[in-house]
C-alpha cells in the first residue's frame, strides 16, 4: 500500500480545495499533508500564505502517519466508488457505479463476453480485462476521471472460447482459460505467455497465490498450478463437472460449485486430494457460481440455475443465511465488492446488488 | 387258576364216589349220607375258597394230591373191583360188623373227614399189603384180617374147567370179579355195573350230578367293590433288600479285587466271519444303497366320502359316460355314492381289487430316484447390479432450451460438448451454449417449408449438416468420423437413389447403391473401420466400403426400425424400432438382436450410445427417455451386461409425439432430448 487517496474537505472557505481524490503516499505524515495544501492552495491563490493544518480522519485527529493512523483505527482504504464491471452476452461489457447507473460500455469484442476482471483500480486510470467467445481477452484502459475507454492489448492464442480470466495479486499478470482446454498466462505489461495444458475445457480460474493458479475444469478436477514451472502441484479429483470456484486468502480454502446442486469445500494445501471438507446443498440446479466475502472468513455467496442467490456461513453447513431470490432466470455470476456488497447477474439481464447488514439483506 | 378247579372237581368225583360206595354199601343211612353230601358240597365249596386264598402255602401238597389221584384214576376201575367182592362177603358174613364199621366211619368222619378222605386210606380187608398172591398159593389161608385171624380160601378151588364150564353156565358170569386178595368172587350188583360203565365211559359216578351246572364268575370284567385279597402289600416291597445289597457288595468287592475278571471276549482273528462284499465292485454298492421308499396312497378326498358334497356325486350324463369308458380311461375307478349315515355304507367291494392293484404298484413299477431340483424363483433373475454402482449416468434434468417454435426434429452436439445445435419443424436450426442454454444462433433453412431438419455434427471440424425440402425430404443425414464424408438419405419406395454419400474436400456426391432393397430408415458410418451401416424397414444391412459388398445382414425383429446408433466400439448396434422395442445386435454373436429392450410404451423414436462411457439411451413417444447401462468386454466370451439404470421425464406429450431425439453429451454423462413439445432438455 504505498499511495492512498485522499480527498479534503474543510468549513472554512478560505482553504477550500477541490473536491478530487488525490494520490498521497501512504506513510505521509501531518506536515507532508499540510505541505500538500499548501501547495494547492498556492497553486490557485498566488497571496496565499503557509499554514500548519491539523487533519481529521473521520473524526480523529491524525497524529502519526496515514498508514499507521489507519492500521490503528482499523479504516480500511475502501473507496465508495469502486465500479462494477459486467461482460454480457451482447458482446461488450459494462461498467456500473454501485448506484447502478451505467458509466461505460466497453463495445469491441465480435462475439459473446464470457468473463471480465479488474486489472488494476488505482489511481483514475484503470485496467480492465475481457475474455470473450471469440477467442481473445481485451485489455482494456479506462480513465475514470475523463471516462475515457482504450483498448490496450488484444491477447490472441486461445484456439476455443475464452470463459474465464484472472488477476494474479500483484497486477502483474493474469490468467486465462479457455474450451481448447488451455490454461494461459499473460503478463500484464509485456505481451508475453505460457501455456499449460488441461484436459478438458476449463471452466473457471483463479489466483491462489502470486504463484499458484487454480482452475477448475469439466473433467471432474481441480488443479493447483505452479507457474514457475507450469506444472500441477495439487489434483482435486470430484465426480462432477465443476462450474466454478473460488478461494479465501482469510480461511484457505476452496469452494466449488458443481453441476450436482453441491458446493464443495476443498483445502488445496492436502495433497492426495479428493477430500471435501465440507458440502453445501440446497440449491436445486447447477451452482453456476460461488464467490467468497473478501472480508468474512466464513461467507459465501453461491447462484444457482434454480435463479437463487444463497449467503451461506460455513459455520451452519446444512442451511443458507439467506435466499436471495431476486432474479426471474437463472444466475450466472455473483462477487462482493470490498465494501461487502453482493452482486450477481443472471439470465433476465439485470444485475443486483445486496447489502448484507447484520441483521438482514436489502437489495 | 384252572388246576385248581380241576383238582376240586376230580377231588369232588372222588368223593362222590366213596359216597356211592357208601350209599351202595348202606342204605339205612341215607339222610346222614344226605348230609354229609351237604356238608362235603359246603365242604368242595369251601375248599374251593381255601385253595383260592392260600395257593401259595400248599401247593406242593395239593399236587402231591394230584399225582395220587392220578394215580388212582388210571386204576380206579381195579379198585373198586378189588374192592367190591370184599365188602359183599362182609355184607353176606358180618353184617353187623360192616355196619359197626360205617357207624364207626361216619362217626370218625364227623370227627376228622379227611382220615377217611385220605388216598392212602383204602378199605383193607387182608393185611398181607402189596405182595404177590402167589406166595399164599400153599397155604390155605390167603391172608389175615385186621384182627389177626387167617382168611381162608373159598373150599373148592375152581380149576379151568370150572371156569369154562362158569363161563357158559352161568348168567351172571361177566359180572362176577375175582378178589385176588381174598380169593373170593363178586357178584356184582345192576347199580355196580352201570356205576362202572359210567366210570369207563369217563362220566360221574353219580347219575344226579350235573356236571355242567352254572359256575360263578369270580374274574369278571365287572369292577368288584372289594378287592379280590386285602392283604397290605409287604413292607419288605418298599425298603431295598439287604440281602441283595450285601449280594452285590460282594460281587462288587470281587470284582474289585481281581477274583472275578470280566467275559473274555473271543478275538475275531482266526476270521470265523468276513465281509462277504468286500471284493464287491463299488458302483453295484452304491446302487443298491439307494433306498426308494413305496409311493405313497394319496389320500382319500371327497369322492371317497360316504357322504360326499353334493357336486362330486355324478350326474346321469357323468355316470353314463364312466360306464361307457373303458376301466383304464376312467378318471375315478368308482362311483361316488352318498349314504346317510356310516352304518348304512356296505362292505367295500373292491378291496382285494385295490390291495392288488397296489401290490402290483408296488413291486411292478419301476422306479427310479427322481432328483428334484428345488429352484428359488428370484435365483433365476439375472443378478443385475444396482443402478447406484453404476454411475455416473444422468439423472434429473438440468436445463431447457426454450426457444423453437416447432417439433425438434434432430439435436447433435459439438465434438467439445460446448455447442447443441437443433433442427426444428418450424424451419429453423438453433444452436446453443450447453452450459447456458442460451440461443446464439437461429439459422433458418428451410423458409416458409416445414420440414424436418437433420443434421450432425462431424468430429474434427465444426460443419453443420442440415437437410430440409430440396426436391424431396432428406430424411437424415450422417458423418464420417473423419470428417469428409456424409450420408444423407431420402426414403423413396420406388428410387434406388435413397442413399447418397457426399465427399466435402471434392464437393461430388455418389450414389452407392444400384438396387432398391427396401425403404431406408437410417444410415451410419462405422466409427473405425469402412462399414456402412443402412437400416431398412426390418433388417439392418452392414456393407463393406473397401469391398463393396454386403458383409452382414442384422435381423431386427421388429416391424419397423425407426432409429440406429452404433457403438463407438464397433461392434454393437442399438436399433429403435415404432413397435416399442430396442435391440442390441452383438456383431460378434448373432444377426438376431442379443436383446431385445421393452421398457417403453410406445414407438421408440431415437436411441444413441455415448462416445466415451457405457451408457445408451433410448427415446420414446411416450415422453420419456430411458437411460441403459450397457457395458462391453473386450472379451469374446463375455456379453454385454445391460442394465435399465433411470427413467427421464420432463417431455410434454404434443399432437401424440413424445420425445423425438436423444443424444449424449461427448465428454459428460449428460443426455439431451429433443421433444414435440419444442424445448430441449439436457439430463445430468
Amino acid at each position: 500500500m504505498s499511495q492512498l487517496q485522499a480527498r479534503f474537505f474543510t468549513k472554512d472557505k478560505r482553504f477550500v480545495v477541490d473536491d478530487v481524490p488525490f494520490s498521497i503516499p501512504a506513510a505521509s505524515e501531518v506536515g507532508d499533508l499540510s505541505n500538500v495544501i499548501n501547495q494547492l492552495l498556492l497553486a490557485k491563490n498566488a497571496s496565499h500564505s503557509k499554514v500548519d493544518f491539523d487533519f481529521l480522519v473521520r473524526g480523529q485527529f491524525l497524529r502519526s502517519s496515514l498508514s499507521f493512523h489507519m492500521e490503528t483505527e482499523g479504516i480500511s482504504t475502501v473507496r465508495p466508488d469502486w465500479m462494477i464491471l459486467t461482460g454480457s452476452y451482447d458482446k461488450t461489457a459494462r461498467i456500473w457505479s454501485v448506484e447502478g447507473k451505467a458509466v461505460m460500455t466497453v463495445a469491441g469484442h465480435t462475439d459473446v463476453v464470457k468473463d471480465v476482471a479488474w486489472v488494476k483500480r488505482d489511481g483514475l486510470t484503470s485496467l480492465l480485462l475481457t475474455a470473450s467467445l471469440d477467442q481473445t481477452v481485451l485489455m482494456w484502459e479506462w480513465n475514470s476521471e475523463r471516462n475515457k475507454l482504450k483498448a490496450r492489448h488484444c491477447c490472441r492464442g486461445h484456439t476455443g472460447s475464452v470463459d474465464t480470466v484472472a488477476t494474479d495479486p500483484t497486477r502483474s499478470k493474469f490468467c486465462s482459460g479457455s474450451w481448447d482446454k488451455m490454461l494461459k498466462i499473460w503478463s500484464a505489461v509485456p505481451t508475453d505467455e505460457a501455456d499449460e495444458s488441461d484436459t478438458s475445457a476449463v471452466s473457471s480460474v483463479l489466483w491462489c497465490d502470486s504463484e499458484e493458479v487454480c482452475s477448475a475444469s469439466w473433467d471432474h478436477t481441480i488443479r493447483v498450478w505452479d507457474i514457475e514451472t507450469g506444472g500441477t502441484k495439487t489434483t482435486l479429483m470430484g465426480s462432477k463437472v465443476f462450474n466454478c470456484i473460488s478461494y479465501s486468502p482469510l480461511c484457505r480454502r476452496l469452494a466449488s460449485g458443481s453441476a450436482d446442486r453441491h458446493i464443495r469445500l476443498w483445502d488445496p494445501r492436502t495433497k492426495d486430494g479428493s477430500l471435501v471438507l465440507l458440502s453445501l446443498t440446497s440449491h436445486t440446479g447447477w451452482v453456476t457460481a460461488v464467490k467468497w466475502a473478501p472480508s468474512h472468513e466464513h461467507q459465501l455467496v453461491s447462484g444457482s440455475l434454480d435463479n437463487l442467490v444463497k449467503l451461506w456461513d460455513t459455520r451452519s453447513c446444512k442451511a443458507p443465511l439467506y435466499d436471495l431470490a431476486a432474479h426471474e432466470d437463472k444466475v450466472f455470476c455473483v462477487d462482493w465488492t470490498e465494501s461487502g456488497l453482493m452482486l450477481s447477474g443472471g439470465a433476465d439481464n439485470k444485475l443486483y446488488t445486496y447489502k448484507y447488514c447484520q441483521t438482514d439483506a436489502g437489495a | 387258576m384252572k388246576k385248581v378247579r380241576e383238582k376240586t372237581a376230580k377231588k369232588r368225583s372222588k368223593e362222590e364216589e366213596e359216597e356211592e360206595e357208601e350209599q351202595i354199601f348202606n342204605f339205612k343211612d341215607k339222610p346222614a349220607g344226605k348230609e354229609e353230601e351237604d356238608e362235603d358240597l359246603s365242604d368242595s365249596e369251601e375248599s374251593v375258597f381255601s385253595g383260592l386264598e392260600d395257593s401259595g402255602s400248599d401247593s406242593e401238597e395239593d399236587e402231591k394230591e394230584s399225582d395220587d389221584n392220578d394215580d388212582e384214576d388210571d386204576d380206579d376201575v381195579t379198585a373198586v373191583e378189588s374192592k367190591q367182592p370184599k365188602q359183599t362177603e362182609e355184607e353176606e358174613e358180618k353184617e353187623e360188623v360192616v355196619g359197626g364199621v360205617t357207624e364207626r366211619e361216619e362217626e370218625e368222619k364227623k370227627e376228622d373227614e379227611y382220615e377217611h378222605d385220605s388216598s392212602d386210606e383204602e378199605d383193607i380187608r387182608n393185611t398181607v399189603g402189596n405182595i404177590p398172591m402167589e406166595w399164599y398159593k400153599d397155604f390155605p389161608h390167603i391172608g389175615y384180617n385186621l384182627d389177626g385171624k387167617k382168611i381162608f380160601k373159598p373150599i373148592r378151588n375152581k380149576d379151568e374147567l370150572d371156569d369154562f364150564l362158569d363161563k357158559m353156565e352161568n348168567p351172571d358170569y361177566w359180572r362176577t370179579v375175582h378178589d385176588k386178595q381174598t380169593g373170593s368172587d363178586i357178584v356184582l350188583s345192576d347199580e355196580q355195573v352201570e356205576l362202572v360203565n359210567r366210570l369207563q365211559k369217563g362220566q360221574f359216578g353219580d347219575v344226579n350230578f350235573n356236571e355242567y351246572q352254572p359256575s360263578v364268575e369270580f374274574f369278571s370284567s365287572d369292577v368288584m367293590i372289594h378287592p379280590v385279597t386285602n392283604r397290605p402289600a409287604d413292607k419288605r416291597s418298599f425298603i431295598p433288600s439287604l440281602i441283595e445289597k450285601e449280594k452285590v457288595s460282594k460281587l462288587v468287592h470281587a470284582i474289585k479285587m481281581g477274583w472275578i475278571k470280566p467275559r473274555r471276549v473271543e478275538d475275531d482273528t482266526r476270521g470265523r466271519f468276513y465281509d462277504l462284499w468286500a471284493g464287491e465292485d463299488s458302483s453295484i454298492l452304491g446302487r443298491h444303497k439307494m433306498h426308494l421308499p413305496a409311493p405313497k396312497i394319496p389320500l382319500p378326498g371327497h369322492q371317497e366320502s360316504y357322504n360326499p358334497p353334493p357336486e362330486y356325486l355324478f350326474t346321469e350324463e357323468e355316470l353314463a359316460l364312466w360306464e361307457q369308458q373303458d376301466a383304464s380311461d376312467r378318471k375315478l375307478p368308482f362311483v361316488p355314492v352318498k349314504f346317510s349315515s356310516l352304518r348304512q355304507v356296505p362292505a367295500f367291494s373292491r378291496f382285494i381289487h385295490e390291495r392288488f392293484e397296489r401290490c402290483l404298484d408296488l413291486y411292478l413299477c419301476p422306479r427310479q430316484r427322481k432328483m428334484r431340483v428345488n429352484v428359488n424363483p428370484e435365483d433365476l433373475i439375472p443378478k443385475l447390479p444396482k443402478p447406484k454402482d453404476l454411475q455416473p449416468f444422468p439423472t434429473t434434468q438440468s436445463l431447457v432450451y426454450r426457444g423453437h417454435s416447432g417439433l425438434v426434429r434432430s439435436i447433435s452436439v459439438s465434438p467439445s460438448g460446448q455447442w447443441l445445435a437443433s433442427g426444428s419443424d418450424d424451419g429453423s436450426v438453433r444452436f446453443w451454449e450447453v452450459c447456458s442454454s442460451r440461443c446464439m444462433k437461429t439459422v433458418q433453412v428451410g423458409g416458409a417449408v416445414k420440414r424436418p431438419v437433420c443434421l450432425s455434427t462431424c468430429r474434427p471440424h465444426s460443419y453443420v449438416a442440415s437437410s430440409c425440402e430440396c426436391g424431396r425430404a432428406v430424411h437424415q443425414v450422417a458423418w464420417h468420423a473423419k470428417g469428409d464424408y456424409l450420408a444423407s438419405v431420402m426414403p423413396d419406395h420406388s428410387s434406388h437413389l435413397q442413399v447418397l454419400i457426399h465427399q466435402l474436400s471434392r464437393r461430388r456426391s455418389q450414389n452407392p447403391f444400384r438396387k432398391n432393397k427396401g425403404l431406408v430408415q437410417c444410415v451410419s458410418f462405422h466409427p473405425v473401420r469402412p462399414y456402412f451401416f443402412v437400416a431398412t424397414q426390418r433388417s439392418v444391412r452392414i456393407y463393406n466400403l473397401v469391398k463393396q459388398e454386403m458383409t452382414k445382414k442384422l435381423q431386427a425383429n421388429s416391424k419397423w426400425i425407426s432409429s440406429m446408433a452404433v457403438h463407438p466400439g464397433g461392434d454393437h448396434v442399438i436399433c429403435g424400432s415404432y413397435d416399442c422395442r430396442l435391440s442390441w445386435f452383438d456383431l460378434d454373436l448373432s444377426t438376431k438382436p442379443y436383446k431385445m429392450l421393452r421398457h417403453h410404451k410406445k414407438a421408440v423414436r431415437g436411441a444413441a450410445y455415448h462416445r466415451s462411457y457405457p451408457l445408451f439411451a433410448s427415446a420414446s413417444d411416450d415422453g420419456s427417455v430411458i437411460v441403459c447401462h450397457g457395458t462391453v468386454y473386450n472379451d469374446l466370451m463375455q456379453n454385454p451386461l445391460i442394465v435399465p439404470v433411470k427413467v427421464l421425464r420432463g417431455h410434454v406429450i404434443t399432437h401424440d409425439l413424445g420425445v423425438l431425439d436423444v443424444t449424449f453429451h461427448p465428454t459428460q454423462p449428460w443426455v439431451f432430448s429433443s421433444g414435440a413439445d419444442a424445448t430441449i432438455r439436457l439430463f445430468t
